[in-house]
């Protein structure tokens, strides 16, 4: 195959995945003087960090956090993103360079769009609102999310009746249904792949009626519900629109549990459940919040803190194991569990329960090398090969590994696990062995 | 209230990477709050002036409205209680002059806090009028 | 004052002019004397409308433009940009919002929209007049950096900012190099040998050009700020004159060594002499004399003539760009009597229990007696109830499990108890926890009653409150107690005021901010990796350090540093040095000279970051914040005032 060496010297490293782990790697680089494209599969960059209402421990909004982030990478010369794009087929092209196909979908708004979302006003069609998690709809034409980086529509051509009043509305003439996907070939000295997690789809164990019970929520619905630009404004059981006032929260969801085939732990939802209770107590002064644990796992810098001031604030932690979930009429939910305290089996009523979700591997990572593949370790993460002298070096020479591609981990360890594979990678493009 | 009674003016000072997102956030959701309401930027909600606020009581606004940072400030971690500092220096200035303190408030506005923003927006109002 | 200003009011299809009479609006701002051209326009940012932009700048020889579209976030730096294409400052250029906080805000009412449109267009042509032109501030920075401390992290960091092309000195205060993991020997999870690790990143840094290590160095002045830090190190002698040979009468000096004294490395297990040999992980292969302990008889340099006992400190002087701390932690230190330690003789501590792993053969023994049953006591020195230790110390769990698997390799007969506050050997290390349940570990759980701990006959007994079977007291007959200590922050108040590092309510070093500079600190150039910020294990540690070679690679890896020109400067014929802007100021940015014989306040350029905290504190009104100056602010205030009679309910 022949490959087009004029571009050899547009980019010095590919970044696969725009969340917080990529975006921080592609800026780290970018800053160095090293030449960066960033190719997200999805329609915005910001990865889940985007949508997530407060993190923990310090309880500063998400989005402050990411938007600054966000628009940096977006306007930094040294960085080109490509959203809505995925690679496809990296090979080594001799001793210093990779190429890889980049495939471009097509959105079917150019980049003229002003994001003014009159073609979503005028769109009749409503879906699913997947960046809602399924608790609201949205138009065949919309802007993905309000905070989007690009802060382009798309038409969701899968669910679109081709009625063209986006078109006729249009000022700016943006909307172009002739699009079709592109393809062209890159050559790049580095790679670094970021593509982040998958979360543990509940709907696998039945015996907690996920996807089945109304009032059952994930723990990434109940953060949509808990963000400033939440859907309902307020925190309401599904079933009937009620407020809820006794809520609670099962941990270990498909995590730390061999017969699922994830026997590792997820090292986020403990922190992440005490983070959404301490928000809910807030939010909801008159409800109780429980949360049903195995072991709290609150080990990070001013995590254990931020678990006590949860125990202050009165939410209430039982020791033990969730066996499974029934519902009553009105939509309540009964929690059976082996109390550890006492010893016996019980029961308890609630009207709001969320599955705290573990974290799985992102397989997609594995498609993106034609003919050597990635390695991987024992739990489908990308393989580590030197875990502690450089952890983010990965089986093939001139590859490396940011964030939770790698495994579980939280917001500052992806961040720091991205600035460490933008060093690694520096260091490989200038020669030296790391 | 009379016909034409003159809407009450409030001059924000907002914060370019916390407040200030928020309230564009307000405007792109379509959100309203009264027209009356101004908006000026600072890079931290500290760094406002007293003078700057008892100026825009000279030259007639009828309220000052400060979105500070809170505890999302990225310059420091005392933000808050320095934006409180400089309300209640103001406030003693303000009450020297015979000015309501009423007419100077503070809230911490995150980024994608618009809800809180227009409400504030609208009570300050009802308060004004 | 600029007089030529031209604007535009953007349309934005029909986002603004659906509720803003943008015609309207270009009227009365052409009606300003300083405007000498006013435009309206369907797209702003358009190619097309930046190149006309361009050309009328050119043609009208403009010296400011105010654009009135959305807001500045979207667009502040595309028409930045275009300024400077056309030659303009881009300074002199203001950018009005009238999208997102005027038509879509007011899109309810299209009348009231338009005069708050007029009216913040008059506010930023106001601005424009009294704008600026402003250059980038660029300070020369040297492409060096200063690493303190040469364990794992630091020596890791070393070499990745050496390997990118900065000058490294690399600073240990002990004689060798490695920090803790030595002692550890085998490291979780995959157990490597710690020796291997460090002797990899030792020959790699001494064959390294770019990096220059001492050991037996400490820092002890700095002086300047980012990119030009003046740091002052002492270097302690190693008492040898030459070179790297081990010579065979080092072997008979430390034998007739008379002095001998506890080994710090294996915590007393062994003896150690005032000349030293390295042990097995440190590096390097040199010796050294501990001159703390040397009683200076001279019996060793009759037998080695390369040993000087006379040798003096030496002191070294560097200019740095910015300097990374890798100082790491200790271990906890339990009080005598804390769960009987220095009281009854079979309790130690994790540390010395995995030294006394290695130092024993076929069997465990310790104080004469063989150990097989051993209780590890969790969270010693961290999440305390009363004391001042109330975080998690975060690797103590994983390494007290890693340390069980080991024992039972090693010595297959002896039954581990652990007593734990629930395990957290999180993300993958929670499969070193199911190893070890495989292996038949027995796990018991307290709450908030301490296990008790007596001893009689040589045995020691420990009661427990166990969670885990309905808080049933359980008696256990032991051999050995593990306590599983935790890090904490290294005492070393001299490099905490010579660097002035915040401290944080841990103690440890603090960073800015954990997501958003999780590895800068307040002052500007200074940079922390590793264990001196929090406890993490090895691999967390490296990715921190890592981390900061980044950041600090961007900083000074191109010989210079560019600074937002958006800062404040004092007037010092008014400052009257009340120390208020010193105080506030979170970025030690203010510097204290002399201006006419009265001392006053500076700005230091370098460190200042332009958030203005100092601006309402100052009693004289000195302090004016470049961009946001009382002109430019109140001016916009006079023209967002005029009273426009239609705003009625």
């Amino acid at each position: 195959m022949a490959y087009n060496y004029s571009n050899i010297n547009d980019y010095d490293v590919l970044v696969i995945g725009g969340g917080i782990a990529g975006i921080e790697a592609a800026l780290n680089l970018a800053y160095q003087g090293y030449k960066v494209i960033l190719v997200e599969k999805d329609l915005s960059i910001g990865g889940k960090m985007i949508h997530l209402s407060k993190v923990f421990p310090t309880l500063d909004c998400a989005a402050c956090i990411t938007t600054p982030k966000v628009s940096e990478t977006a306007r930094h010369p040294n960085i080109k993103i490509y959203t809505y794009s995925e690679i496809k087929d990296i090979e080594k092209l001799g001793e210093r360079y990779f190429t890889a196909t980049l495939v471009q979908k097509p959105r079917y708004v150019t980049d003229a769009c002003t994001g003014c979302q009159l073609c979503e006003e005028k769109c009749p069609v409503v879906v699913e609102d997947e960046y809602q998690w399924g608790l609201v709809g949205r138009k065949a034409a919309y802007i993905p999310f309000s905070i989007a980086n690009p802060r382009i529509a798309a038409i969701d051509i899968e669910n679109c009746t081709f009625c063209g009043l986006c078109e006729k509305v249009c000022a700016a003439g943006a909307i172009d249904f002739t699009q079709e996907e592109k393809r062209s070939t890159i050559v790049v000295k580095s790679i670094i792949i970021a593509t982040g997690f998958n979360l543990f789809q509940s709907e696998r164990l039945s015996y907690y009626g996920a996807g089945k019970f109304k009032n059952l929520l994930t723990s990434m619905q109940m953060e949509r519900q808990l963000v400033p630009t939440r859907p309902y404004n307020n925190v309401l059981r599904p079933k009937d629109g009620k407020v809820p006032d006794r809520i609670a929260y099962v941990l270990c969801v498909g995590s730390r549990d061999k017969s699922l085939g994830n026997p590792i732990c997820s090292q986020v939802c403990c922190m992440y459940s005490i983070k959404q209770a301490q928000l809910l107590m807030g939010a909801l002064p008159m409800a109780d919040v429980t949360i049903y644990y195995i072991d709290i796992r609150a080990f990070g810098k001013g995590f254990d803190e931020f678990y006590k001031q949860g125990v202050g604030m009165g939410v209430n932690f039982v020791k033990g194991k969730i066996a499974n979930i029934s519902e009553k009429e009105n939509g309540d939910l009964i929690l059976r569990y082996e109390d550890i305290d006492s010893g016996v089996l019980k029961e308890a009523t609630h009207d709001l329960v969320v599955l705290s979700v573990g974290i799985l591997t992102n397989p997609d990572f594995e498609k993106l090398f034609k003919t050597t593949p990635l390695l991987k370790d024992d739990y489908g993460y990308v393989r580590q090969v030197s875990e502690l002298l450089s952890p983010s070096k990965t089986s093939i020479d001139g590859v490396f590994v940011a964030g939770t591609a790698s495994g579980p981990m939280d917001i500052p360890d992806s961040i720091l696990s991205a600035g460490a594979a933008s060093t690694e990678a520096s260091v490989y493009m200038k020669g030296g062995a790391s | 209230m009379g016909e034409n009674q003159k809407i009450p003016k409030i001059l924000v000072f907002s914060t370019e990477k916390i407040s200030d997102p928020a309230i564009d956030l307000a405007g792109l959701l379509k959100k309203h709050y009264p027209p009356t309401v101004y908006v000026v930027n600072v890079p931290c909600s500290s760094s406002v002036k007293p003078k700057w606020i008892l100026h825009a009581f000279k030259k007639g606004f009828d309220g000052v409205f400060i979105a500070a940072d809170g505890s999302d400030c990225q310059y420091s971690e005392t933000c808050t209680f320095n934006t409180g500092e400089i309300v209640r220096k103001t406030h003693d200035l303000m009450k020297k002059k015979g000015i309501e303190p009423s007419r100077l408030k503070m809230a911490a506005i995150c980024s994608v806090c618009s809800d809180p923003f227009v409400k504030q927006m609208k009570s300050f109002i009802e308060a004004l009028i | 004052m600029r007089c030529r200003i031209g604007v535009y009011v953007c349309m934005c299809g029909s986002n603004i002019s659906d509720y803003v009479d943008v015609e309207k609006v270009r009227e009365i701002a052409a009606e300003n004397p300083c405007v000498v051209l006013a435009k309206t326009t369907m797209f702003a940012c358009s190619d097309s409308t930046q190149k006309e932009i361009i050309e009328d700048i050119k043609v009208n020889e403009l010296n400011a433009i105010v654009i009135a579209s959305c807001s500045p976030k979207l667009h502040l730096f595309t028409f930045r940009n275009v300024a400077e294409r056309a030659g303009l400052n881009p300074y002199n250029y203001v950018q009005v919002n009238i999208r997102e906080q005027c038509s879509w805000a007011h899109s309810d009412n299209p009348k009231f929209a338009t005069l708050k449109a007029i009216q913040l267009v008059k506010a930023g042509i106001d601005k424009a007049k009294n704008s600026v032109s402003l250059e980038p501030i660029m300070i020369k920075a040297e492409h060096s950096a200063l690493v303190i401390g040469a364990g794992i992290t630091g020596m890791k960091a070393a070499l990745a900012l050496a390997n990118t092309g900065t000058k490294v000195t690399l600073i240990e205060k002990e004689h060798y190099v490695g920090g803790r993991i030595a002692q550890w020997n085998r490291l979780f999870p995959h157990n490597d040998p710690a020796e291997k690790l460090v002797k990899t990143l030792y020959e790699e840094i001494i064959i390294n050009d770019n990096i220059y290590l001492y050991t037996g160095a400490e820092l002890i002045s700095k002086s300047g700020s980012v990119g030009n830090f003046i740091v002052k190190i002492k270097i302690k002698p190693r008492y040898f004159k030459s070179g790297y040979l081990i010579e065979q009468c080092i072997e008979k000096a430390i034998e007739s060594c008379p002095v001998e004294f506890d080994d710090p490395f294996n915590y007393g297990l062994t003896k150690i002499k005032a000349i030293q040999q390295n042990h097995i992980g440190q590096f390097p292969y040199y010796p050294v004399i501990d001159m703390s302990k040397c009683t200076k008889c001279g019996i060793c340099t009759d037998i080695c003539a390369d040993i000087d006992l006379e040798q003096k400190e030496e002191e070294l002087e560097l200019n740095i760009g910015a300097i990374l701390i890798a100082t790491g932690a200790e271990s906890y230190q339990p009080p005598s009597g804390e769960f009987g330690y220095g009281v009854i003789p079979g309790v130690i501590t994790l540390q010395m229990f995995r030294r006394l792993i290695d130092l024993n053969g076929e069997k465990l023994i310790y104080n004469h007696k063989q150990i097989k049953r051993i209780a590890y006591i969790y969270c010693v020195g961290s999440r305390q109830y009363d004391g001042e230790n109330q975080y998690c110390s975060r690797y103590c769990c994983t390494a007290a499990v890693h340390t069980s698997l080991i024992v039972k390799e090693k010595f297959p007969e002896i039954v581990n108890i652990h007593l734990t506050r629930g395990v957290r050997t999180y993300g993958k290390q929670e499969i070193l926890y199911n190893k070890s349940n495989l292996q038949k570990d027995i796990y018991l759980q307290f709450d908030d009653t301490p296990p008790e701990i007596s001893e009689e006959n040589g045995m020691i007994n420990i009661k427990v409150v166990d969670i885990l079977t309905v808080k049933k007291t359980i008696e256990l007959d032991i051999d050995l107690v593990v306590l599983v200590t935790s890090m904490v922050p290294r005492k070393n108040k001299e490099l905490e005021n010579i660097l002035k590092l915040p401290i944080g309510r841990d103690k440890f070093y603090n960073e800015v901010h954990p997501k958003l500079k999780p590895v800068e600190t307040m002052i500007d150039g200074v940079f922390i990796g590793g264990n001196c910020q929090a406890p993490m294990n090895i691999s967390e540690s490296v990715k921190s350090s890592l981390s900061a070679v980044s950041k600090m690679n961007a900083l000074i890896g191109k010989g210079e540093i560019q600074l937002e020109p958006s800062l404040a400067t004092i007037d010092k014929s008014i400052c009257v040095w009340c120390d208020e802007c010193t105080k506030i100021c979170p970025s030690d940015a203010i510097i204290k000279t002399e201006y006419n014989g009265k001392p006053v306040a500076e700005i230091n350029e370098a460190n200042c970051k332009g958030c203005g905290m100092c601006l309402p504190v100052c009693p004289t009104n000195a302090i004016q914040l470049i961009g946001y100056s009382d002109v430019e602010i109140e001016s916009m205030i006079d023209a967002l005032a005029s009273y426009s009679p239609e705003f009625t309910i």
